[in-house]
C-alpha cells in the first residue's frame, strides 16, 4: 500500500491547525494534525485526528513524527477491522 | 493498617445527612461498625474485577474511581469518589466484582466488614433506605453520565463532568466559593468521558481563554458558575440532594 500526504489547514478551534491528509490510493484514510506549543511535551508530535475505516479504532497516542505516524497507518490499515 | 476510631465513621454520617436525618439510635450504631483504617498510595486497586470481597471501604481522605479495563490496555472511568462515599457497596449484595475500584490519589479509607454493614442495616431500616437511595443516586449519576459520553460535545462533557464533582464535593463541605481540589489529569478525564487526552487539552484551553474556569496545579477555580452550567446543559436534580443545590 502507498501513502501519500496532502498538506491542509484545520480549523480545530484550536490552536492545532497544521495537517496532511493521508491518501492510500487514492482513498482519504486518515487526517494527522501536529500538536501546537499548547500541548507542552507533545508539542510538534503528530496526532490521529481522524481515522476512517478500521483507523478509527484504537486511537492511537500522538506519534513523535510523520513517519512514526505513517508506519502506524500502513500496519493498521493492512490488518482486518475487527 | 489500624482500628479506625469513631470519628472516621462521623464521615460516613455526614455523608447520610445528605440524604436522610440521621436519629441518635442510628448514630450511634454506625459509631459502632468495626472498621479497620488502610492508607493506600495513588493508583492502587483497592478491589479488582472478578474479586469477591468480604468488606467494603469508606473512602475518608482522598479520591477513587471505578474503571473497566478493555483490550490494549484502553481504561474506562466509570465514576469519580470522593470522601464519605462508599464506592463498592454493592458488593454486599452482589458477591462478584463487576469492575474494579482504585485510587486515584493516595487515600485512607475504612474497611467495614459485610456482615457488620448487614447487620447494621437488617436493625436499622432508616440506614438501609438512606443506603438504598446513595445506590439510586448513583445509578442516576451513570444515567447522566451515559448521556454525556454518548451525546454531548467535549467541552459539554467536561463541564459538566465538573460541575457535578464540585456539587458532590459542596455536599460534603469540600468545596465552597467556586474552587476545589481536582487532583483528576488530563488522561483522567480523557478516560472518564471518552475522547483523547489532546481533545482533553484543547477543551481546557478554550474554557480557559473565555474566561470560564482555570484547572492549574489540582485545583479547580470556577469563574462564572452560571455560564459553565449554561455550557453543561447541567441540571442538578439527578444528584438528588437534599439541601437546594448552588455553591
Amino acid at each position: 500500500m502507498t501513502l501519500s500526504l496532502q498538506p491542509v489547514r484545520i480549523r480545530t478551534e484550536s490552536s492545532d491547525e497544521e495537517g496532511q491528509l493521508v491518501m492510500a490510493e487514492g482513498l482519504l484514510v486518515a487526517i494527522l494534525i501536529q500538536l501546537s506549543a499548547d500541548h507542552g511535551a507533545e508539542a510538534g508530535h503528530w496526532f490521529l485526528e481522524v481515522g476512517f475505516g478500521n483507523l478509527g479504532y484504537p486511537r492511537p497516542a500522538p506519534f513523535l513524527d510523520l513517519t512514526d505516524a505513517l508506519a502506524w497507518i500502513t500496519t493498521q490499515a493492512g490488518q482486518r477491522s475487527s | 493498617m489500624s482500628l479506625a476510631a469513631g470519628t472516621d465513621l462521623s464521615l460516613l454520617i455526614r455523608k447520610l445527612e445528605t440524604i436522610i436525618t440521621v436519629s441518635d439510635v442510628e448514630r450511634q450504631a454506625i459509631e459502632r461498625l468495626p472498621v479497620t483504617r488502610r492508607q493506600l498510595s495513588a493508583h492502587q486497586d483497592i478491589v479488582r474485577d472478578g474479586d469477591h470481597p468480604k468488606q467494603c471501604c469508606l473512602l475518608l481522605e482522598g479520591w477513587a474511581f471505578r474503571y473497566k479495563l478493555l483490550d490494549e490496555g484502553k481504561r474506562q472511568i466509570l465514576s469519580v469518589h470522593i470522601p464519605g462515599d462508599i464506592p463498592d457497596l454493592q458488593s454486599l449484595h452482589l458477591p462478584v466484582m463487576d469492575h474494579s475500584l482504585s485510587t486515584l490519589t493516595a487515600c485512607t479509607l475504612a474497611f467495614i466488614p459485610h456482615e457488620a454493614m448487614l447487620d447494621l442495616t437488617r436493625n436499622h431500616p432508616g440506614i438501609t433506605a438512606a443506603l438504598w437511595r446513595d445506590t439510586l443516586v448513583d445509578a442516576a449519576i451513570f444515567r447522566e453520565w451515559m448521556t454525556n459520553i454518548g451525546r454531548r460535545s467535549t467541552l459539554g462533557r467536561i463541564t459538566h463532568l465538573f460541575c457535578e464533582i464540585y456539587l458532590k464535593l459542596h455536599a460534603m463541605g469540600l468545596a465552597r466559593d467556586f474552587a476545589c481540589e481536582m487532583p483528576l489529569t488530563q488522561g483522567d478525564i480523557a478516560d472518564a468521558i471518552g475522547v483523547s487526552n489532546v481533545h482533553v487539552n484543547r477543551v481546557l484551553q478554550e474554557l480557559r481563554g473565555q474566561g470560564l474556569l482555570t484547572l492549574q496545579g489540582q485545583r479547580l477555580v470556577i469563574h462564572d458558575w452560571d455560564a459553565l452550567t449554561n455550557r453543561a446543559e447541567f441540571d442538578p436534580a439527578y444528584l438528588h440532594q437534599k439541601r437546594p443545590p448552588g455553591p
